[in-house]
């Protein structure tokens, strides 16, 4: 099926790239394109052609700018997603973005390959949209509703954590009944780093899962302009601390490997210890002293290092999984989980991800739980060195 | 899963303070009922609120963030919220998500309204 997607910038040079970059998926007549140099051009081309589902926008544009063009489309056009093209560091205008309801940005210059997955990404995304849109019922709106936030929710997490022969790495997300704010996310940094996420948001719900993707989208482009996660959590944490009014926070632990030699360096915002199990030991990844991010302005991060050795499992998780109850309201609890990692050492990320939940899983014995459980091993299989 | 889980919010006058005991679980599903025991206090005038959490047994993110926002508004208004009475597996969740740091926490009832 052809997806028809609008590309909005006032480079005139970009149309050309974009039909050359993209030319076979076009020839296989996967993508179609259409242009348009600012807002206002936009709207025109969303009026000729109803079938425009994507659109990629720059945001600094003469006649109409990006963020009005978000405007018009939230409330005109709201089957359109947006994914937003702008510069390195534009953080404000980002957070603006995705605050008015863009899906997800690509920076400038514009790395074709990762436009493609975004793309890709998105219009999964649209699809899962549109599917549980038709099959929605007026009796059951507002739970089809929730249902579609949570996919959002999901959608956010990276489709497919890579194995290479270096480290492996493995997540999973159980959600909760009600849409909670869990995430996780792994990403390269650049050709020597690595970037790894786990985080939990206070509350549940819509409001939730929007400040879920909003701190998402922030570290990822905090991570691309400081090399320090410390430095990140503090540029993370000035821009959601404003105007807060809601109180609402996130704890999240942010941590970056050196593939070069596995020396990992992490800053920790108000998350539970992760677990370091090496060599048949178990042990917390000490703090960092930090507080969660949205409370208090003005904090200085600080960044811990801890050096990997091959054969070392860093596992991460959320208070859902020690917080899990069963029908007697015992908790699930630290002591079982470390437990568990203890006899765990040997395996690999997948195995050890896999082994948790269906622990958690069994001990709750099918009481529905109030909070989502997330967790993400990474193990050390070499590093560049040796 | 009950719809709620067992919270009550008794409260005790004192000259300088009013004291909330939350007892029982503060999660996602009863936050509104101690939103509800603070923002009534506000309402009545009262600025200064002492949080005595010797009868709190568990506390969400959720819940913590019930205290942020008192905090907040009790601040905005000219007050101030002091919390007390910490469990050791409540002062742990405060220290990991350093709201040890943000809220200003004492020991005992006696040393939070020494504080004021």
């Amino acid at each position: 099926m052809s997806a028809r997607i609008l590309v909005v910038d006032d480079e005139e040079d970009l149309e050309l790239l974009v039909r050359q970059r993209f030319r076979r998926r076009i020839r296989k007549g996967e993508f179609e394109f259409v242009f348009a140099h600012n807002g206002k051009e936009a709207l025109a081309q969303l009026e000729e052609y109803s079938d425009i589902r994507l659109v990629l926008s720059d945001i600094n544009m003469p006649v109409m700018d990006g963020l009005t063009l978000l405007s018009q489309l939230k409330s005109d056009n709201s089957d359109v997603c947006a994914v937003i093209v702008s510069a390195y560091g534009d953080m404000a205008n980002i957070r603006t973005a995705m605050n008015r309801g863009a899906f997800d940005f690509v920076t400038k210059p514009i790395d074709f390959n990762d436009l493609q997955l975004t793309i890709d990404k998105t219009l999964r995304h649209i699809e899962m949209l549109q599917e549980a849109l038709a099959s929605r019922d007026r009796l059951t709106a507002l739970k089809q509703e929730l249902v579609v936030a949570s996919q959002v929710q999901t959608a956010v997490l990276p489709a497919a954590l890579p194995v290479t022969e270096q480290f492996d790495v493995h997540a999973s997300m159980t959600p909760a009944r009600e849409i909670g704010g869990d995430f996780y996310d792994f990403f390269s940094v650049d050709d020597d780093h690595m970037g790894l996420v786990i985080a939990d948001v206070s509350d549940k719900g819509i409001p939730a899962a929007l400040f879920t993707m909003v701190s998402r989208a922030l570290l990822k482009a905090a991570a691309r302009n400081h090399a320090s996660p410390a430095h990140c959590l503090h540029e993370v944490n000035e821009l959601v601390s404003q105007e807060n009014d809601a109180c609402m926070f996130v704890t999240l632990f942010y941590a970056v490997l050196d593939l070069r030699d596995g020396r990992l360096v992490y800053s920790n915002g108000g998350h539970n210890p992760p677990r370091l199990v090496r060599a048949g030991e178990v042990q917390e990844v000490p703090a960092t002293g930090d507080i969660a991010l949205g409370v208090a302005l003005d904090h200085d991060f600080h960044d811990a290092e801890l050096p990997l050795h091959i054969g070392d499992t860093l596992f991460l998780y959320t208070d859902g999984i020690t917080e899990a109850c069963n029908a007697a309201e015992e908790e699930y609890g630290e002591q079982r989980l470390d437990d568990l990692l203890h006899e765990l050492c040997d395996v690999g990320a997948a195995d050890t991800v896999e082994a948790v939940v269906n622990a958690v899983e069994e001990f709750a014995g099918g009481v529905a739980q109030f909070d989502d459980m997330t967790c993400m091993a990474l193990r050390l299989n070499s590093t560049r060195s040796g | 899963m009950a719809n709620h889980t067992p919270l009550s919010v008794p409260s005790e006058e004192h000259d300088k303070a009013v004291i909330l005991c939350p007892a029982g679980r503060v999660d996602g599903t009863n936050v509104a009922i101690l939103q509800g025991a603070v923002r009534e206090r506000l309402d009545a005038g009262q600025t200064t609120v002492v949080f005595d959490l010797v009868d709190l047994n568990y506390i969400s993110s959720a819940g913590l963030r019930v205290f942020l926002m008192a905090a907040r508004d009790l601040q905005r208004h000219g007050g101030k919220a002091l919390f007390c009475g910490l469990s050791e597996q409540i002062m742990q969740v405060f220290e990991i998500t350093g709201f040890d740091k943000i809220l200003s926490v004492h020991g005992t009832r006696d040393e939070a309204l020494g504080a004021i």
